[in-house]
């Protein structure tokens, strides 16, 4: 059964076309997650699922069933909201209770509600409290509780972490995860965070524009993206993206590269069909930083990897890591390296290119080419 | 130290010095009407403006709320009383209500053209009230409400929209429109939103536009003397008349308590919800 369907949903304020199209399908119990740079449409696109907002044309279902023009009430949903949106004149419990009152629900079922969802997210202590005597991470429980009361077809989620210190962040993560798993409930979240959205996300929209620049699976994205700006979103540190000039060689296709230390050749070790017509021109590598290591001796032969030297401009070690930049053909490029086997600013240091998940992008519009 | 510590203490007292003389400027003639008021005539001949009363006596006040005459009639300032009692209460209930309700479609159910809607509406609190002193008498006989107190109900309730819109759609606009959002997808309509999640937040706001209009109404003049006559006036042109009608001896200690009694309610007021009025005008943010 399907989740959510949107079909060639447009979205016009006054002149401004603020969503140019959008088609999403999901399954029943999918976790989508939209996610984009401020002002792509991601959040009015959100609203308008939830009823919050009119569609200029097109026609959303959810669960199979048309919701275009109902009103919010009447579309079987809950939204947790970035400001958590909780009345601030009633308590905890009344805050929960509030849906469901308003839908007239028995006053013993509605306590059982609150009961189960209150041990569900533990806000139990919490439940006569007002929210202006909670701290921000309640809050944010107490504005889950009070769209789990409701045991909607769909959840919906408006940044609902972005006001929360980055641990709690963390934690709280998880827990929608885990809610999730144990829920099955179809959710819909936006996002502009892209590590949040790996790694909620079973399915990823990622937007801008107001257009769906790639629409698949946190792999498929982070691996395959169908150009410069999802490649740059995705992932952190960004990918490297250098141009540079292709060459033909014995075994298939490579790559020129010049820094302060050496020019060399980076072999793809294969043959690509479309960077055939490409050979003498400019295009851009794609490279992702974990892509470019310390000397590994084991690697030394491998298809597709090959070791250059270059010197390194700065440092920055995140613990597990560190990022050492350098610069290839006048563009800095991030590597990420054994902190042992990080090398002083100034010194060369061999590093490792491993070019099997490499990708090209034309240099001016940033299409993907293979 | 020593010098910074004397220097603190000098700029303390030239303030404490500075609020106390304007305390004193403001409170002198309310010293005096007081002191007058309790004075029998003989005392106020022989005695000077400040001088203590050689014995207190609330006769003044007696009389002025039960048998001064005012024009022919003579039975005090108490009916006239009623009479205001009667104009606020409903005025003042029915622009606050309706000033909410505007603030709340302003802020939170915009529609085309609300912008406009408001800005027009700002004009009204600039409108002198001369200007609409005869379309407004023409609408009233009109309605068959001239010379009535429902008329100046209306009349005031008219006039103070433009004020209690201003005051409400100005607090509801620093509340996040994602809580009206969020009660609309739990099912709550227009009202229920309001009356369940607007007004219980609204405390502040509502003291500031009650306080505003009672004080407006209460002692507004020219309304209360165009559009009402004889015994259904207000207090202000009942007192009006009470210190204008000469009865061969000018009673200045009936004036004096007369002009107390007239100001009573808007001092009463202000004292029980005062501490309100300036929290109600800089608060706006609604946290929580």
């Amino acid at each position: 059964m399907s989740g959510l369907k949107i079909e060639q949903i447009h979205k016009k304020f006054g002149t401004t076309h603020v969503l140019k199209g959008i088609d999403i399908e999901i399954e029943q119990g999918d976790f989508l997650i939209l996610v984009g740079p401020s002002g792509c449409g991601k959040s009015t696109l959100l609203h308008m699922i939830a009823g919050l907002e009119s569609v200029t044309s097109g026609t959303i279902s959810i669960g199979d069933r048309d919701v275009t023009h109902l009103s919010p009430k009447d579309r079987d949903i809950a939204m947790v909201f970035q400001s958590y949106a909780l009345y601030p004149n009633m308590t905890v419990r009344e805050n929960i209770s509030f849906g469901l009152s308003i839908r007239k629900v028995p006053q013993q079922e509605q306590q059982k509600t609150v009961q189960r969802v209150a041990e569900m997210l533990q806000i139990e202590p919490l439940l006569e409290r007002k929210p202006a005597q909670l701290s921000g991470g309640q809050r944010q429980r107490v504005a889950m509780g009070r769209a789990l009361a409701r045991e909607p077809s769909i959840f919906l989620f408006d940044e609902p972490l972005s006001n929360l210190d980055a641990k709690l962040r963390v934690e709280m993560r998880t827990e929608i995860k885990e809610l999730h798993h144990r829920l099955g409930t179809t959710m819909v979240y936006v996002t502009h965070d892209q590590i949040e959205a790996m790694t909620l996300g079973e399915r990823i929209a990622i937007m801008k524009d107001g257009i769906i620049q790639q629409f698949g699976s946190p792999r498929e994205i982070y691996d395959n993206p169908v150009n410069q700006f999802v490649a740059g979103f995705i992932g952190s540190p960004s990918m490297n993206f250098i141009p540079c000039s292709v060459i033909s060689m014995d075994n298939g296709h490579g790559v020129e590269m010049e820094n302060e230390a050496a020019k060399f050749v980076l072999p793809l070790g294969r043959s690509e069909p479309a960077l055939e017509s490409r050979v003498g021109k400019t295009v851009l590598l794609g490279i992702r930083p974990e892509k470019i290591t310390h000397h590994r001796a084991s690697d030394v032969g491998s298809a597709g990897i090959h070791q250059a030297s270059c010197r390194v401009e700065i440092v920055e070690p995140t613990g597990p890591d560190t990022l050492v930049f350098v610069k290839l053909n006048g563009v800095s490029t991030v590597c990420r390296v054994d902190p042992d086997q990080a090398k002083k600013v100034g010194e060369n240091i061999d590093l490792m290119f491993d070019m099997n998940r490499a990708v090209f992008f034309e240099a001016e519009k940033g299409t993907r080419i293979c | 130290m020593v010098n910074q510590g004397q220097s603190s203490i000098f700029s303390r007292l030239a303030v404490y010095g500075a609020l106390s003389l304007a305390a004193l400027y403001f409170l002198t003639p309310l010293f005096v009407m007081l002191l007058t008021s309790l004075k029998t005539l003989e005392d106020i001949r022989s005695g000077s403006l400040v001088s203590w009363p050689e014995e207190i006596t609330f006769e003044a006040w007696q009389m002025a709320w039960t048998s001064a005459c005012i024009g022919v009639d003579c039975g005090g300032l108490k009916g006239y009383f009623w009479n205001s009692i009667s104009m606020v209460v409903p005025a003042v209930v029915i622009s606050t209500m309706i000033g909410a309700i505007n603030g709340y479609v302003l802020t939170q159910w915009r529609f085309r053209g609300s912008d406009v809607f408001f800005a027009l509406l700002l004009i009204g609190c600039f409108i002198p009230f001369q200007v609409v002193l005869l379309p407004m008498a023409r609408t009233l006989g009109f309605l068959g409400l001239a010379g009535s107190i429902p008329g100046l109900i209306l009349v005031h309730t008219v006039y103070g929209l433009a004020f209690t819109t201003l005051f409400f759609r100005n607090f509801y606009i620093a509340v996040p429109d994602e809580l009206v959002k969020a009660a609309r997808i739990d099912g709550a309509g227009f009202f229920t939103i309001f009356w369940r999640i607007l007004l219980p937040i609204s405390g502040p706001i509502i003291v500031v536009s009650v306080i505003w209009q009672f004080t407006q109404i209460w002692n507004d003049f020219l309304f209360g003397v165009v559009y009402s006559a004889g015994d259904k006036q207000p207090i202000t042109v009942a007192l009006n008349n009470l210190v204008n009608t000469s009865t061969g001896i000018k009673r200045y200690n009936v004036d004096m308590a007369a002009a107390i009694i007239a100001a009573l309610p808007t001092l009463f007021v202000y004292f029980v919800a005062g501490k309100y009025f300036v929290r109600g005008l800089t608060a706006g943010s609604v946290k929580g």
